[in-house]
């Protein structure tokens, strides 16, 4: 049979970023795949290495609009680590709550997506309405419903008013009602259910091997959270529970971040009731000594590493961050093979991509290039 | 209906072309209108359908390069006319006054050509996007069109007659065709479903997998012909099997002057066809897309098969003289 | 509850689109908008234009008498923010010593020239 080559993306209605499969199918079985990342690549690594630390929060907030709170979280407790800076308790509860809203606004949008993936509008339109209600929280407490900028190295940047604590407690019900609406939609809504199920599996050994992260692998049985294992900012303190499933495929990531809204409203709801009192940040010296951090994150899509370099200035010398979205894109081309063609977005949006988060590295090979006389070859590494 | 003037606003006016696009625009208003309601959002507004059709009619025609511009052209066009010959045999008001045996043949046949126009302008567009749609749309018509068709064949076993006017009155004195054959409604309901490529049937055009399948290097005026066909389709499809299974528009009893039943009948095909959107739009806010793979063993094993039960159950009545 | 019940509850209650411009949605109060310098406080230390991650903000000369705790002094020079540039990142409300810059809850940025600035 002759083979066709099917461009899915940079450009596709499947995409929300730009990423390029070149898909070679047969007919509609995907024969082999070629993955083309870094088109979202905005080198602001290079330019966080120009600025000091209360200037580069915005901008290293913005290498992703929905794990906004994650980067700078990461950021901030990699440089207060380095400093040998203790923030308050207050502070660390506030950026608890501000993450664990992240991650469930960043969940009931993969749910709304993954659902239009499969053609399901119906569920895309609630899941997203229920979503408002994150955001308004979000606005109130920090501003804006993305971009929160609420860290700054040191503590946090605004307290919480009783009354905006009360404005959203009272809105979490309504919440925790409709995610137990979802969790009977998914468990029962055939279509969707034949989409999801047996669709993007992933052994537990692939999963390890491919070095998949977050929901992708703990829904394949790797139960590895890094709020647990390499505790930060509150988690130690409160209650909450590691959602694993062994089901490994679409279906078994569904179930994953559905329970994982589940315990992100449990965490909100007891952090908010049991805010301790205190300043909200303390003051920090303006340059950092030399050393090196590696800053451990858990974003709502898998782990989140910032490897952060200082030397004794205001700035950072070198700043490497390592996505989550980045570590499962192997996972994605693995799971593709074999597959039919209509599988595509499902298993792309199975997890939950963000590329703006992936591109980091541009490798280029000027010099030897010169050398033999072709022309300057740019290859870019995710 | 001998007189020619009166056949020819018959089929030109009322019910005819121009009632058919109006209808057509009015019931993709109501379907936006009643998925976007049940989806907690607004939804158009009355004149959506028709602002659209008429602002695509404007824009620019691009073609691409090596397209076969003539059969580019045409395409819409046959489907477009496939469709609107097809109303014609459709009972509106009464009785169509130009049935004759055979004519739901002619219908169902014609009812097919819009599928093959798209796969024949997916084929040509020189677009892999478009090539993949049209071989879609083509299998998923190998898979739905047995069962539809055996589902509205039921119907003239049980009624003795090929034409969909006869089928109609034979209903006034006996039940309801949905009544005694309800696997062939659910099937024919479904099989609609399927040829208007909406979901959980939108194989062909599913956006988020092959951009806009057959549909994608369709603009201007081709774009909005083909939107009409669709949309009409939709409009001739309801009213085949309102007539067919529902009893069509047709009073019970007959009542005393022609202009009165007439009157009755069409407002009894609006409800009836009404109806029917209700349901194709609820199975399509509520469901997903399902893959081509999955509707192939789904089609063959399920629906096949219960049309087939269908028959039998139809034979074995017939047979006993149920219904008679 | 399953999907078709939800589906057709909905049917028959109000969509929960706001239906702009009859509704609007109420912006809360720390809602990051528009900055504004406050002219009676402000003692044109430039913190604000050092910490703009933006550069959106440039000192210009404006010379008034205010009072910033409890001393009155003169203060020389006022910032100018070019409201296209603004992230409306709040850091300049946040490191002002004096008080005078703020976000207000209203909406920045929409006009009709390109040069639109703020005193």
């Amino acid at each position: 049979m002759t083979r066709v080559v099917v461009p899915i993306g940079p450009q596709h209605p499947a995409l929300k970023e730009p990423v390029n499969f070149r898909v070679i199918a047969d007919g509609e079985r995907i024969v082999e795949l070629e993955l083309n990342l870094s088109y979202s690549h905005r080198g602001i690594e290079k330019a966080a290495e120009q600025r000091d630390f209360i200037r580069a929060l915005p901008l290293i907030e913005r290498v992703c609009g929905i794990c906004s709170h994650s980067h700078t979280t990461a950021f901030s407790k990699g440089i207060e680590e380095i400093m040998g800076v203790e923030v308050p308790p207050r502070a660390q509860y506030i950026r608890t709550i501000i993450a664990e809203l992240e991650r469930m606004h960043s969940h009931l949008l993969w749910l709304g997506v993954a659902a239009h993936e499969v053609g399901f509008n119906t569920l895309f339109m609630w899941t997203w309405r229920d979503r408002e209600a994150i955001q308004d929280t979000l606005e109130e407490m920090t501003g804006n419903r993305v971009h929160y900028i609420m860290n700054e190295v040191g503590g946090v940047r605004l307290d919480l008013s009783p009354l905006q604590v009360e404005a959203a407690l009272v809105r979490l019900p309504v919440l925790e009602e409709r995610i137990r609406a979802y969790v009977e939609m998914v468990e029962a809504e055939e279509t969707m259910l034949t989409r999801f199920r047996g669709v993007g599996c992933l052994s537990r050994d692939e999963a390890l091997c491919f070095g998949a992260v977050g929901p992708t692998a703990r829904a394949s049985g790797v139960d590895y959270d890094v709020r647990r294992d390499d505790p930060y900012l509150a988690y130690a303190e409160i209650p909450w529970n590691v959602v694993t499933d062994t089901n490994g495929d679409v279906y078994g990531r569904t179930r994953v971040r559905i329970g994982e809204l589940g315990e992100s409203l449990a965490m909100v709801r007891y952090c908010l009731e049991h805010l301790p009192d205190g300043p909200i940040r303390v003051s920090v010296p303006k340059t950092a000594p030399p050393g090196e951090i590696l800053s451990r994150y858990e974003a709502p899509r898998g782990e989140l590493v910032h490897f952060i370099r200082t030397n004794g200035t205001d700035r950072v010398e070198r700043i490497d961050i390592r996505t989550p979205t980045l570590a499962n894109w192997t996972s994605v081309a693995h799971c593709l093979i074999g597959r039919p063609l209509a599988d595509v977005p499902v298993i792309v949006a199975a997890i939950d991509p963000c590329l703006s988060c992936t591109s980091r590295i541009t490798v280029s090979n000027r010099g030897e290039d010169a050398a033999s006389g072709t022309p300057p070859r740019t290859g870019w590494e995710g | 209906m001998a007189d020619p003037l009166l056949l020819a606003a018959y089929i030109l006016i009322f019910p005819g072309f121009l009632f058919l696009f109006a209808y057509s625009m009015v019931f993709e208003f109501l379907d936006r209108r009643i998925v976007a309601r049940m989806q907690n959002r607004v939804g158009p507004p009355f004149f959506q359908p028709f602002a659209d059709i008429v602002k695509t009619l404007g824009k620019e025609v691009i073609d691409p390069e090596g397209v076969d511009r003539p059969i580019f052209d045409a395409a819409p066009i046959v489907a477009l006319a496939a469709v609107m010959t097809a109303f014609l045999y459709v009972p509106v008001i009464g009785a169509s006054p130009l049935a004759f045996q055979g004519d739901l043949v002619l219908v169902l046949y014609l009812l097919t050509l819009p599928t093959l126009a798209l796969m024949l302008l997916g084929w040509l567009s020189r677009n892999i996007y478009a090539a993949v749609g049209g071989v879609r749309a083509v299998t998923m018509l190998f898979i739905y069109e047995v069962p539809f068709f055996l589902a509205l064949v039921m119907p003239t076993l049980m009624a003795g007659t090929w034409s969909v006017s006869e089928i109609m009155a034979w209903q006034k004195e006996h039940l309801w065709l949905a009544v005694l054959q309800p696997i062939a409604f659910v099937i024919a309901l479904i099989g609609l479903q399927a040829k208007l490529e909406r979901t959980p049937f939108d194989i062909p055009e599913a956006e988020t997998e092959i951009v806009a399948g057959p549909w994608t290097e369709l603009t201007g005026r081709r774009l909005a012909l083909m939107h009409l066909a669709n949309q009409s389709a939709a409009v001739a499809g309801s009213a085949l099997i309102a007539a067919v299974f529902l009893g069509g528009p047709a009073l019970p009893w007959a009542s005393g002057s022609a202009v009165l039943d007439a009157i009755a009948g069409f407002l009894l095909f609006l409800a009836k066809t009404l109806a029917i959107l209700l349901i194709l739009a609820t199975v399509r806010g509520a469901t997903a897309r399902i893959r081509l793979d999955q509707l192939n063993v789904i089609g063959w094993k399920y629906i096949t098969t219960a049309a087939l039960a269908q028959v039998a159950i139809v034979l074995v009545m017939n047979a006993w003289e149920v219904g008679a | 509850m399953t999907v078709l019940s939800e589906m057709l509850r909905n049917l028959v209650s109000r969509p929960t689109t706001t239906l702009y411009p009859v509704e609007k949605v109420p912006i809360p109060d720390a809602f990051r908008g528009r900055v504004e310098c406050a002219d009676e406080r402000c003692i044109g230390c430039s913190k604000c234009s050092l910490v703009c991650p933006a550069s959106a903000i440039t000192m210009v000369e404006n010379q008034r008498e205010v009072e910033f705790r409890g001393k009155t002094m003169v203060r020389k020079k006022k910032p100018q923010v070019s409201l296209y540039s603004c992230i409306r990142c709040g850091l300049c409300e946040r490191h002002c010593p004096a008080d005078a810059m703020h976000l207000r809850n209203v909406l920045s940025a929409s006009g009709p020239t390109c040069e639109e600035v703020i005193m």
